[in-house]
């Protein structure tokens, strides 16, 4: 019993414990790691991956899953980057990158909802049929965006939009209605429904919010890069994944949150990310690296699940 | 207490002559279901050639037929996983893990054979570590894929350092040169995946345990054995459709298929496999490969950009997704 409670402790700060782990082990390393400006350098560059966490927190929470936040990233972003290559300014072609999410969203959520397919089979078209129009309005070239635009890359900005979004979500799910319902539909969808929350709409919004979120996480790594590229967004669904389960969101649905749990995986992602670059490993090792992690971090929630009321 | 025996009254009444002739004049017009996915293609073939140059020329069907075999090969594999109520969306990365490691092999025995088992044997491993991960572990199948093809692509690319493979034994070459070979394996592995399915233990099993894991636990089967089983079969037909392509590259490549699996998926899915599990049929799969590679070839003859193309395809698996949902609601 005693000893449950301290693998529990234990599997419900793991982001933390494993983030203090990275920072060490890649401190030791290399020192520079744990310079002030490294630290600020990782946190603004976590601020996207930290809001398409928050986004995927959501969709997790009702045990979907959104495998087309990347390519939404990109539809968004080279929505966005045509827009500013026509000279529009930057708050109308952010305006409309919300929008875009939102409708990338809600299209993925018919489809979840109305034509009751698995959330990962239609995130997975969904991420082919984004990448696909993407490519087909950037015409697979890159583009390189006004200097405005890098503005939005400056740490004070980028880590407060990030903050701003984390605060929102984190409030509404823990002290709203709408948030507790989405508990609630996530743990047990059928006695949800027997209970009268309205689950068809519940589960409609987190697909929404998670392109809404997809949108926000383009804008604020569009102010890191400047520049839209035919591989932006490849594969951050995947990190948005690992950083919301390291926080200690269930595959399974009805449990995680937000605030500190996605936030300090995004951080711990980025970390290592950051950190393999500082100590020169081998490029080609980043993706099999980040998939062990992945792995780990799935093969964590599959135990942390297992001794808990099913 | 009065409705339901009026209900009674009314369904004995006028309701079923009328409703039993409608289904009997639709059974009429309806394509017996092994063959719908098989009709679907030729209705989409018709359509193509119809409105595309070329499309029906000798030259073109045999580069269609090509195209398909090792499609069908990969899924029929899919299939195999999904009727255990699993998917598998790392076959692209055993594909190319399976042709670096026979082109390495094959380019220091300069034996075929060897190169052949050694490919096999990194299929089956890579399917038995998924099923271990699915079935023992109980890892959602569909994030262990994930974060295995992610692995096993970074090391496939990671192991050659992102070069190709040459010094392919010439015996190997054959396989690709020769298409009779190729369609004889497809041939061979199909036939062998039909009587394994509806004839075998193995094959009820898998269907039992995708249908209803709970009550096939209960009726004591191997269930966890069941799901390893079927994803070792998967990794070994990915293996041989690797060795086909393999052969007609005629280089090891560690991003060997990269682009198929949206195919795949799509092959299976479309042909009619349900993605609930416990529904197949080799006829299904062969259907749904056909299909796709005709959609692939025409799209491609009309000069369609390849994320054009990438689009029709995601297309077409959300069509096909909503069908099978739509069906297994229904019935």
């Amino acid at each position: 019993m005693e000893e449950q409670n301290v693998m529990k402790r234990v599997f419900d700060h793991a982001s933390l414990l494993l983030l203090l782990t990275a920072a060490i082990v890649f401190g030791i390393m290399e020192p520079r790691f744990l310079a002030w400006s490294n630290l600020t350098n990782i946190l603004t560059q976590s601020s996207s991956s930290i809001v398409a966490a928050t986004g995927m927190t959501f969709v997790l929470l009702t045990a979907g899953v959104d495998l087309s936040l990347g390519a939404m990233m990109f539809l968004c972003a080279a929505a966005a980057g045509k827009m500013a290559l026509a000279g529009q300014p930057l708050p109308a072609c952010a305006a409309a990158m919300l929008g875009c999410g939102i409708l990338c969203g809600a299209v993925n959520a018919t489809a979840v909802v109305w034509l009751r397919v698995l959330p990962f089979i239609v995130t997975l078209a969904t991420l082919y049929l984004g990448r696909g129009l993407a490519l087909t309005i950037t015409e697979t070239r890159a583009m390189n965006l006004p200097e405005a635009w890098l503005g939005l890359g400056r740490p004070s900005i980028a880590i407060s939009i990030s903050a701003a979004v984390v605060t929102v979500a984190e409030i509404t799910l823990r002290y709203t209605v709408y948030g507790r319902h989405l508990y609630a539909v996530g743990a047990a969808r059928r006695i949800a429904e027997y209970a009268g929350l309205p689950s068809r709409r519940l589960v409609f919004s987190v697909y929404v919010v998670s392109g809404a979120c997809a949108a926000i996480a383009a804008l604020l790594t569009l102010g890191q890069l400047g520049a839209v590229s035919p591989k932006f967004g490849e594969n951050r669904e995947f990190t948005a994944i690992a950083a919301a389960v390291l926080g200690g969101t269930s595959l399974f649905g009805g449990r995680g949150g937000v605030f500190p749990g996605a936030v300090f995986g995004a951080l711990l992602m980025q970390s290592i990310e950051t950190g393999l670059v500082m100590v020169n490993a081998d490029p080609y090792l980043y993706p099999m690296i980040m998939a062990s992690v992945i792995f780990a971090v799935v093969l964590l929630d599959a135990r942390r699940r297992k001794p808990g009321r099913a | 207490m009065t409705s339901p025996h009026r209900c009674g009254v009314r369904t004995s009444g006028s309701d079923p002559v009328s409703e039993s002739t409608a289904a009997i004049s639709l059974k009429r017009f309806r394509v017996p279901e092994n063959l719908r996915g098989l009709a679907a293609c030729a209705v989409l073939f018709a359509i193509m050639a119809a409105t595309t140059e070329g499309m029906a020329s000798v030259e073109n069907l045999r580069s269609i037929g090509t195209a398909a075999i090792p499609l069908f090969l990969l899924a029929l594999g899919q299939m195999a996983v999904i009727i255990s109520g699993g998917i598998d969306l790392s076959v692209t990365a055993t594909m190319a893990l399976s042709s670096i490691t026979g082109a390495v092999v094959m380019r220091e025995t300069g034996s075929t054979a060897a190169g052949v088992t050694a490919m096999l044997t990194v299929g089956a491993a890579i399917g038995l570590i998924n099923g271990a991960a699915v079935a023992w572990l109980r890892l959602p199948p569909f994030m262990v894929t994930l974060t295995t093809q992610m692995f096993l692509s970074g090391l496939a690319v990671w192991a050659v350092q992102s070069k190709n493979i040459g010094g392919i034994s010439p015996g190997f070459v054959r396989i690709g040169k020769e298409v009779g070979i190729a369609a004889g394996i497809a041939v061979v592995c199909g036939l062998l995946g039909h009587v394994l399915l509806r004839k075998s233990v193995w094959g009820r099993q898998l269907f039992a345990t995708g249908f209803n894991a709970e009550a096939a636990r209960f009726s004591g089967l191997p269930v966890p054995w069941v799901r390893v089983r079927s994803y070792i079969a998967g990794g070994l037909l990915a293996a041989a459709a690797a060795v086909i392509l393999t052969a007609r590259l005629e280089t090891g490549s560690p991003v060997l298929g990269q682009r198929m699996l949206l195919d795949v998926i799509g092959a299976a899915v479309l042909g009619g496999v349900s993605l609930h599990g416990g529904r197949g049929h080799v006829l299904w799969v062969l259907g749904g490969a056909l299909f796709f590679s005709v959609l692939d070839n025409a799209l491609n003859l009309r000069g369609l950009s390849h994320f054009k193309i990438m689009m029709a395809k995601g297309g077409v698996l959300l069509a096909a997704a909503a069908l099978d949902a739509w069906r297994s609601k229904t019935s």
